[in-house]
């Protein structure tokens, strides 16, 4: 029981991760129909800032801020510089664009900050904590991850459904022509959507890094669980990805808990095939989904 | 409102090595109704593309009051006060029937305008209101073609170019509509283009009329002139 306890919550802890990742897959699939193979490196490229900032003597408050805006900026530059001369062509030139986004960045944090590992400061504790004389593997830390990413997606909700942003941001993926129609500046709400998207990339990667090691490819297993997280919950929906994220989370933690830690990136590719086999529209059908 | 005034002069438009469109030059006055009448493939749609900046002519300009307004983007040209309501699929459907009339009203004005401006449309339109809170999918042809007209209304155009606003709609609505488009033009002086295959219903509410074939103007007169032509009527425009 204690073990299924244990298993449980780090799963949950991990899955709020994948999510926080997923959530920016999903981000820019429904604004640009495009699959972001960058997106882990460019939040592994803003924690290495994170740290940067931190081992020069700054609080991990700082390095947090720092990267979610070197992430916003990030995502900017390269939605504008990159993606924009690609957007609307054939489906695998974009894919190639960001899987070599991906090699050069992985290439450039290794030149910059070199491949070696380094140790990442959590900015909570990492003792599990004791109920009843029961040690739990559930940290402060890890409550801060799950808090952090449900401001996040909370924040992101309120952006597209209350706002005119949102909503401005919403038309402008559903329907480019439209939009343009009706003054919306489709272009400016493209670039904004990258920009979200890598800062909640960021913040996956600044929390995938905390009290752990980083290096160059270290967001590398998480780019994976996150895309089968994404399809999980359907690509589209940010509700999706979420409760995608969250089961990846706590089916990996179970295969990793009761079968071998061996078995997890299998589990993750299993996972994928069934759901692409069984349900290739994701869990979350269209309609459905979009209530979030 | 003496603005909107809409002149395209001698555009060509064409599609690959398909012209659409071959020097066309149309005059649209304020608080006139403007019918573009013709066939199908005319270039009516593609008249009404070019305009909007969805497709570039060319040669030739459209100016707006006398500004030039060939080569800026669409968005700009929303912006600049013309409203352009697409035939059949101007309804974003994951969104709600009350987002997509938000979403024309946040190129018109202030908040308190939008809350009245929403009122008016639903008053105009109560299936729209029924419907508000549903996603804009679930709304039939004809409340479709309800929601597209009343969002162009919230963007307080002063030229409207409407495409085929009566395709697939009972007649009793598409005479609500163009009894519509008739009040808002003589209160507003709104600018309209329209466009339509049904040429014996736009005539009946137009002021002047065009008619195209294969890309060129082959007519132009009032609207009642060019219904009383009966050689016209026969060779383009099927009554």
């Amino acid at each position: 029981m204690q073990q299924f306890l244990n298993v449980t919550l780090t799963g949950l802890g991990q899955g709020a991760i994948y999510a926080a990742f997923a959530l920016a897959l999903v981000l820019i699939w429904r604004s640009t129909r495009i699959v972001n193979f960058a997106q882990g490196a460019m939040g592994m490229f803003t924690t290495y800032l994170a740290l940067t900032v931190i081992e020069g003597g700054q609080s991990y408050w700082v390095g947090l801020v720092v990267a979610l805006v070197a992430g916003l900026v990030l995502g900017a530059v390269i939605e504008r510089l990159v993606i924009r001369p690609v957007e609307g062509g054939p489906e695998l030139n974009a894919v190639i664009v960001t899987l070599g986004l991906f090699v050069a960045l992985q290439a450039l944090a290794a030149i910059l900050f070199g491949s070696t590992f380094r140790s990442f400061p959590a900015p909570f504790d990492l003792r599990g904590f004791t109920v009843g004389g029961v040690n739990i593997a559930f940290t402060a830390n890890s409550i801060y991850v799950i808090v952090a990413v449900v401001v996040v997606m909370l924040a992101l909700v309120v952006l597209f459904r209350f706002t005119d942003l949102g909503l401005q941001m919403r038309a402008a993926a559903f329907s480019q022509e439209v939009s343009r129609l009706l003054g919306v500046r489709v272009g400016r709400m493209l670039t904004l959507g990258w920009a979200l998207a890598a800062v909640v990339g960021s913040l996956s990667g600044l929390l995938i890094a905390g009290g752990s090691l980083v290096f160059p490819a270290y967001m590398d297993a998480v780019i994976v669980y996150g895309f089968v997280a994404a399809v999980l919950g359907g690509l589209d929906s940010p509700g999706g990805a979420v409760v995608g994220g969250l089961t990846i989370g706590l089916l990996l933690s179970y295969v990793s808990g009761y079968l071998g830690s061996e078995l997890v990136a299998l589990a993750a590719l299993a996972i994928l095939v069934a759901v692409l086999l069984v349900r290739p529209q994701g869990l979350f059908a269209h309609t459905a989904a979009r209530r979030v | 409102m003496s603005t909107g005034r809409l002149e395209v002069r001698g555009i060509s438009t064409s599609y690959g090595p398909v012209t659409a469109l071959d020097g066309v030059e149309v005059v649209a006055e304020p608080g006139k109704i403007t019918a573009v009448l013709g066939a199908n493939g005319a270039g009516k749609t593609t008249l009404l593309r070019t305009i909007s900046g969805l497709v570039r002519p060319q040669a030739g300009q459209v100016l707006l009051d006398g500004a030039d307004l060939t080569k800026a983007p669409a968005e700009a040209i929303a912006r600049a006060g013309i409203a352009h309501v697409p035939e059949g699929r101007g309804v974003i459907t994951e969104l709600t029937v009350e987002e997509n009339l938000r979403l024309g009203a946040l190129l018109g004005a202030s908040r308190r305008k939008t809350e009245r401006g929403l009122a008016q449309v639903y008053e105009m339109f109560p299936p729209l209101a029924e419907r508000r809170r549903r996603d804009a999918h679930v709304l039939s042809g004809g409340e479709r073609q309800m929601l597209v007209v009343g969002r162009a209304l919230l963007t307080g155009p002063s030229v409207l170019l409407l495409d085929e606003p009566s395709l697939g709609l009972a007649p009793r609505i598409v005479a609500q509509i163009f009894e519509l488009l008739r009040g808002l033009v003589d209160a507003e002086g709104v600018t309209v283009l329209l466009v339509e295959q049904n040429a014996r219903s736009a005539l009946s509410i137009a002021d002047v009329g065009i008619v195209l074939n294969l890309g060129r103007v082959v007519a132009r007169d009032d609207a009642a002139t060019l219904a009383a032509d009966d050689a016209l009527r026969h060779a383009y425009l099927g009554f």
